[in-house]
Order: C-alpha cells, then sequence, then structure tokens
C-alpha cells in the first residue's frame, strides 16, 4: 500500500480518466492497445495495492481469462486457418483462438480497471459528482453506505444484549437459528424506526429547502486543469487514430491489420499515454520526493 | 393533497416519456451505431450502454417525484439491511437474501422506489463483492425484479400481499428474471461470437446456480416476508405516514 498521488486529484478527472480508458479498451480490439490498457491497469493496481494487487491479479483476473480465451474456438468456427478438429467435427480455428486470447485479455484489463475504479473512488466523490445532477439517488446512496456498517454494529450489540437477557442453553441448532431471528428481528425494528427519526431530524435542519448545497472536500486546482488537458488530448488522439483505421485489426475471416507506420505507432503511443497517467503522476511524485529529500 | 397529486401525475407522464423515447428511439439508435460503425462485433459495450440507457427512465422518475425525507431513509435503511444481507451469506454461492429484500421493499414502497431500491443493492453490494462489467446488469435485474413486485403486490390501502403469491412471484422472479439477466450478461461481457448456441449453453450452465437462488429467494421470503411488511406497517400506522 502506499499513498496514491491519483487519489488526491479531483474526482471529475478520476473519472474522466476511467471513462476514457475503459471506453477505448471496450471499443478497440486490436493485440496492441488491449495489451497497452492490460499493462497499465496491472502496474496502476499493483502500485497501490502492492501484493494483494498481485494475489488479486493471479487469483481472479487470470482464471476468468483463461475462461474467456478457451469459451471462443470451442464455440466460433469462423476464420480461416484450420488447427485441428473437435471430437464433434466442428473446427478449431486460428482466428478464433486468437481473437479468444484477445477478448480475454481485454476483459481482464476492464476487470482490473474496475477495481481500480473501486479503491479510487470512494463514496464521497461519487456524491461530489453526482450530488447536484441526481441529488435524492446520491443521498440515498450515502446513507446506505452509512448505514451498512451500523447496521452491522447493532447486529453485534443486539446479539451480545440478547445472549445477556435469554442465553440459549445447549448447543441445540434450532436455539441458534432462534437466537440469530430474534437478533435479525430487533435489528430491522431499530434500524426502521432509527431511520424515522433521523428523517425527522433532517427536516427540522432543513433539508430540501431551497439553496442548500452538499459538503464537498475538493477544490479543482491547476493541476487538475493540466491533467484534463492531458486526458482530452490523448483521448482525441487514440479516437483519431482509431477514425484514420490506423489501430484497425480484423480477425474473421482472415487476419489483416494495419501494417505499422507513423499514425498506428503515434495513436498507440497517445493511448499508452492516457493509460500510464495514474501511474507516472505516482512515480512524478516518487521523484520529486526523492530530490526534496535529497536536498536537506 | 391535489398539489403532491398533480405533481405525482406529472412525474408519472414524464417517466412514460423517457421510457418511450429510450425504447423507441435511443436503443435502436445504439443497436444501428454498433451495427454500422463497429461492425456489430462490440457487443459488450453496446450492451452496456443499452442497460445503462434502459435505467434513465426510472431513475428520472425517482428524482422527479422527489420522495418525502421518511421514505427516503426507511428506503435507504431496507437497501442497506439487502445489502448486508447479501454480505451475511457470502460463503453459499447464489443463496442470498438480497431478491427477497427487493420484492419485499418493491411490496411496501411501490414500483418506482421498488427498482431503485434493487439497483442500489446490487450497486452497493459490489463494492464488497467486486465491481466490474457485471455491476449494470446485476443492477438492472435486481431493479426489474423490485419494480415487478411493486408494480403485482403494492397496495395503497396498505393491506398485505398474500405470502404464498410473493413467494410464488420471488421463486419465479430469481430463476427466470434475474437467471435470465445474469446468464445473457455472461455471454455478452465475455464479448466472444454471441450465437444461440452459446445462449442456450450459458443458461443450460446456470440452471443449477438460478435454482439455488430461486430456493433461497423463496425461503427468505417465507422467514421474512410477513414480519418485515409487518414492522413497516407498524412504522407508517406509529409515524402517520399512511395519509398518502
Amino acid at each position: 500500500m502506499r499513498r496514491d498521488a491519483f487519489n488526491f486529484v479531483h474526482p471529475a478527472v478520476s473519472m474522466l480518466f476511467f471513462l476514457f480508458v475503459t471506453l477505448i479498451t471496450a471499443f478497440v480490439l486490436n493485440p496492441v492497445i488491449t495489451g497497452i490498457s492490460l499493462a497499465a491497469a496491472c502496474v496502476y493496481y499493483i502500485m497501490i495495492k502492492g501484493k494483494k494487487g498481485v494475489l488479486f491479479c493471479i487469483s481472479f483476473a487470470l482464471p476468468v481469462m483463461l475462461l474467456v480465451a478457451v469459451i471462443n474456438p470451442l464455440f466460433n468456427h469462423a476464420g480461416t486457418k484450420i488447427l485441428f478438429y473437435l471430437w464433434n467435427g466442428n473446427a478449431v480455428t486460428l482466428e478464433a483462438v486468437l481473437y479468444g486470447v484477445n477478448s480475454a485479455c481485454m476483459f481482464a484489463a476492464l476487470i482490473i480497471w474496475c477495481a481500480c475504479l473501486t479503491s479510487v473512488m470512494s463514496a464521497d466523490k461519487y456524491v461530489c459528482l453526482f450530488g447536484r445532477l441526481i441529488p435524492t439517488l446520491s443521498l440515498l446512496f450515502s446513507m446506505v453506505l452509512r448505514f451498512v456498517p451500523r447496521l452491522l454494529s447493532r447486529i453485534r450489540r443486539v446479539s451480545a444484549a440478547q445472549l445477556g437477557v435469554a442465553p440459549p442453553i445447549g448447543k441445540s441448532p434450532v436455539k441458534g437459528v432462534k437466537h440469530g431471528l430474534s437478533v435479525v428481528s430487533v435489528t430491522v425494528s431499530w434500524a426502521l424506526e432509527s431511520a424515522v427519526n433521523m428523517s425527522d431530524s433532517m427536516k427540522s435542519r432543513g433539508y430540501g429547502l431551497k439553496g442548500r448545497t452538499s459538503y464537498s472536500l475538493f477544490r479543482f486546482d491547476g493541476r487538475d486543469l493540466v491533467l484534463t488537458a492531458v486526458l482530452v488530448v490523448s483521448f482525441a488522439a487514440s479516437c483519431a487514430a482509431c477514425a484514420l483505421k490506423a489501430v484497425w485489426f480484423r480477425y474473421y475471416p482472415s487476419i489483416k491489420f494495419t501494417p505499422p507506420g507513423f499514425f498506428p505507432i503515434a495513436g498507440c503511443a497517445a493511448f499508452a499515454l492516457l493509460c500510464f497517467v495514474p501511474v507516472l503522476l505516482n512515480v512524478k511524485e516518487d521523484i520529486t520526493w526523492r530530490i526534496l529529500r535529497s536536498r536537506i | 393533497m391535489p398539489q403532491s397529486e398533480k405533481k405525482a401525475k406529472t412525474s408519472r407522464i414524464l417517466g412514460v416519456i423517457a421510457a418511450a423515447l429510450v425504447l423507441f428511439v435511443l436503443v435502436p439508435g445504439v443497436i444501428a451505431l454498433g451495427i454500422a460503425v463497429w461492425d456489430n462485433r462490440r457487443y459488450l459495450i453496446v450492451s452496456l450502454i443499452i442497460i445503462l440507457l434502459s435505467m434513465l427512465p426510472f431513475i428520472i422518475s425517482f428524482e422527479r417525484r422527489k420522495p418525502k425525507v421518511r421514505e427516503l431513509v426507511t428506503l435507504a435503511a431496507m437497501i442497506a439491511i439487502g445489502v448486508a444481507g447479501r454480505a451475511a451469506f457470502y460463503m453459499i454461492p447464489q443463496f442470498k437474501p438480497s431478491v427477497a429484500i427487493v420484492i419485499i421493499t418493491g411490496a411496501a414502497f411501490g414500483s418506482g422506489s421498488g427498482f431503485v431500491a434493487g439497483a442500489m443493492i446490487a450497486f452497493v453490494s459490489n463494492f464488497i463483492f467486486g465491481q466490474g462489467p457485471w455491476t449494470p446488469w446485476q443492477m438492472e435485474a435486481m431493479g426489474v425484479i423490485g419494480f415487478l413486485a411493486g408494480l403485482l403486490f403494492c397496495r395503497r390501502d396498505g393491506r398485505l400481499p398474500k405470502l404464498a403469491a410473493l413467494v410464488a412471484f420471488g421463486t419465479v422472479a430469481a430463476f427466470a428474471v434475474y437467471g435470465l439477466i445474469a446468464d445473457t450478461s455472461t455471454i455478452f461481457t465475455a464479448n466472444s461470437e454471441v450465437s444461440w448456441k452459446m445462449l442456450l449453453a450459458a443458461y443450460s450452465s446456470g440452471v443449477i446456480f438460478n435454482l439455488i437462488h430461486a430456493a433461497a429467494t423463496a425461503i427468505f421470503l417465507l422467514i421474512l416476508a410477513k414480519p418485515l411488511l409487518k414492522k413497516l406497517n407498524r412504522i407508517r400506522i406509529k409515524y402517520g405516514m399512511l395519509e398518502q
């Protein structure tokens, strides 16, 4: 675990980043683009999560990837280069195998980007972003996030109290279940009644009146502006490369793609810049920190 | 209250207009775009856009309706119960009470709030279980179940729905609605070729999980529906929330 520099940029910038990256990753089925995205996602996730990140990539993303890669050639028999025949007479083609590998990498990249998104975008950032657009749902969302841990802690308290009042004698499972049910019942009543109390308190403090804003910790500063510019320019360049068919790649019926040249390489470089923005930001912070320390 | 009734009516009409717009203009547009521009092979992204679009009318009508504070906070408590319930049974695959909670919420609060509760339970509980391309699909599936439960069981006079009907609906909804949408999502998100054969394979491999899910929903409805609905009714009477 480290202090993730990308975690401290304005939520709009983070959201824009994830939107751009996942859009291009999901749209463009090109081995180079997918590879860049997957590599950036892995590097960033491992950077912010450390050992846990490695574990996630190996124990969750990799099996999913293998599954997707194996399924495609089993069901899809398009393509021209036949590798071998299955037991039921269907052909397994080279194109289908490669297509499966590519879409598997894309799926894994998306999963890891989503994991990064969960780690970066905390609830207060969602509320900051959507608080004005969908205020009721944002409020509901943040209240739910508060209620879940409170519910769990209340279950513990009610359980302790119930054990004190009427301990289940013996170890029969029926009594255990009965105890559990009464705990759930008490906790649910408590949660619902306190919800009404809470709403009365909210109302008396002026919820729903005109001109009230929600508190937000975030400020859009110069660094955010620079980052937004970088994101938008690199996204536009990647889109232009796609539109000009510079990163065009076809699997069926036979593999065909744009040969490498200036535009394809520039397009991939732009996309790489886009994907590695959080990683680069962290590296930049590390370097700054090291320089500052060496000056002491 | 005539004014609030008028407001509710306009918001309902707006919701219908938004739904029609999404269904007849935006969704075909996205599909056409997918065929024309992306060669009809970007199933993942096109299906995700369609799913997100289909949630739009519900979101708009919920926001326009401006639910009362008491309803909002009680709804949040129900959603939290659903999320905690899913977290409590995480060790048994597909054995989760969240669909039962969504159905009870829909029956108690109405179709609009039922949809919001379902979608929110799926969204928030995936903060624990992991977000991914499947999140919008789960939100849609749970939301639709809550919406249907609200349409079928929510009574304005506050009468409790029949337990047998709730359980029957819950079993069918968990097996057919949730199972179908979740299994379809595995095909679309895996982004290989989509064919009837693949869909059939996905549905048949999902049958066992869907059966467990349906049984779990039925069991949890049998245990939870009566006491929970009674508790909600009690609160309504105790705090005078019945007059609408």
